[in-house]
């Protein structure tokens, strides 16, 4: 008789154990099937909907000082910025008031550009508080520069430098006025132009192209020329032009200079724009160096977000986990409790094979002590003759047999 | 004849003949508004021909011509004297 084998039936009051995760939560078909602790397979979560810039506010305006996107909503709008305009003799005075106006170019602010009119004297180069304070005082001054801008944007369709009085008498007076507003006019809001990339056409370096146009349709090419010469004739003849000794030196001074402009004039203005290209890319590298950082920032926020979408992984993983750690001490507990009933029961079991054989062997020796007992001594000398004799024919039949 | 802006509003160059009186006089000559009209002719020539991202020499070298005139024409009366000749 072996041992008996117990099969410990599992109890039916015990959940099924699933897996939570695989997408459970974002797509409704998986279902809970039990999984015999194999991984979770991680599905790609749907992606969150995608916040392109495009639809970023122009959150960028509360940057205020040197950048100049405050006004411009579209991040593509080219950063204006003012160069210093470079000539080949600089005058103390002038540079600096180049360089204040630079400053206000740089700043960019609509203020800052208004309140540049009151400082006309050329020598003090302090900027001054220009301060929005400024602004209702100078509010005709605006008209100036607008004025320029405006009318050269205008008339640039047209000819280069056609005189824009005459050409507007052919164009009908209603149209090119309403363009062309008085000072006295409000200010417009419109955000300024950016720089002209070259001033105002001059030939001889003094005598603005407007003049050479301007007698053109009657004189023709040469006309200005003629009457350069013929002014200059009339003025030495009628001596009203006084020649004296200053007039050699005049000639020497103004002849070093053209030589001096001719020949270096390419190379400084080389020079200058490398300075202005140096300080543009700078504030460049700052505006981008900007955008990127805010870039980053979006990136970081989008990808938080993200990762917000992804959070029931994590408690997936910990349900997960907690259903294992249970399932193993169930089935833990389970085995020890069948270990410790089959102890038991094999004790049992071999408590009553020990009594049986104990039993068997006392029978048997008491069976056999009394069967010995049984045998007298008659009996005994009895059977031992017959077992004598029995021998002896069995010798004689051993013998026979190997004859045959 | 009829006009279609205010002849307040107009340009001078704009401003027909016959206007040319209410216009003069319909200008502002207080010592603020000449000083307006003084900033506004600077800085016409100044942003025509000084800010610019590439300038030439003609930015200053009109205003130095302009100025080596207005000197002679001051200096004109000592310098009929030294004229050559006497007649012309």
């Amino acid at each position: 008789m072996g041992h008996k084998r117990l099969n410990p039936a599992r109890s039916v009051s015990h959940p099924p154990f699933h897996l939570w995760g695989c997408g459970e939560s974002d797509s409704p078909e998986s279902e809970a099937t039990r999984i015999p602790l194999s991984p979770t397979q991680v599905r790609s979560a749907t992606p969150a909907s995608v916040w392109t810039p495009a639809e970023q506010k122009p959150s960028l305006g509360a940057a205020q000082g040197s950048l100049n996107s405050q006004r411009e909503p579209a991040q593509q709008r080219p950063l204006r910025l003012e160069a210093p305009s470079r000539s080949a003799p600089s005058k103390g005075s002038t540079s600096c008031q180049r360089g204040r106006s630079g400053r206000a170019r740089l700043h960019g602010d609509r203020s800052e550009r208004r309140a540049r009119g009151p400082s006309l004297d050329l020598s003090s180069g302090t900027r001054g508080k220009e301060s929005l304070v400024r602004v209702n005082g100078t509010q005709s001054l605006l008209r100036g520069p607008c004025l320029t801008m405006l009318s050269r944007v205008v008339c640039s369709a047209a000819a280069a430098a056609a005189p824009r009085l005459k050409n507007a008498a052919l164009l009908g007076p209603g149209v090119l006025q309403a363009t062309r507003i008085f000072h006295t006019g409000q200010p417009s809001l419109a955000p300024l132009p950016p720089l002209p990339e070259h001033g105002g056409k001059v030939r001889l370096g003094l005598i603005p192209e407007e003049f050479f146009q301007f007698l053109y349709p009657k004189t023709g090419v040469t006309g200005p020329y003629v009457l350069g010469t013929g002014l200059i004739l009339y003025f030495l003849s009628k001596e009203i032009y006084v020649i004296t000794a200053e007039t050699f030196s005049a000639i020497s001074v103004i002849g070093l200079l053209v030589y001096v402009v001719k020949k270096y004039g390419a190379s400084i203005g080389e020079f200058a724009d490398k300075l202005n290209e140096q300080k543009i890319a700078q504030l460049e590298e700052v505006k981008q160096a900007s955008i990127k950082q805010i870039q980053d920032a979006i990136d970081t926020e989008k990808s938080q977000q993200a990762l917000v979408q992804k959070r029931h992984y994590l408690f997936d993983v910990q349900r997960n986990n907690i259903a294992m750690a249970l399932e193993l001490t169930y089935r833990e507990r389970l085995h020890r409790v069948h270990r410790e009933v089959k102890n038991r029961l094999d004790y049992h079991i071999s408590v009553q094979n020990m009594m049986r054989r104990k039993e068997q062997d006392h029978m048997i020796n008491w069976v056999e002590k009394h069967v010995v007992q049984s045998i007298s001594a008659q009996q005994e000398k009895e059977t031992i003759a017959k077992c004598i004799a029995d021998l002896k024919l069995l010798a004689k039949k051993a013998q026979a047999q190997p004859v045959l | 004849m009829a006009s279609v802006v205010p002849v307040k509003e107009k340009k001078l160059m704009d401003v027909k003949l016959g206007e040319l009186p209410s216009w003069i006089l319909m200008r502002d000559f207080t010592p603020k508004g000449i000083a307006g009209a003084f900033q506004r002719g600077y800085y016409r020539y100044y942003n025509k021909y000084v800010n610019v991202k590439r300038g030439g020499v003609a930015g200053i070298s009109m205003v130095l011509a302009a100025y080596v005139l207005f000197n002679y024409c001051r200096c004109y009366k000592e310098l009929k004297h030294e004229r050559l000749h006497k007649y012309h």
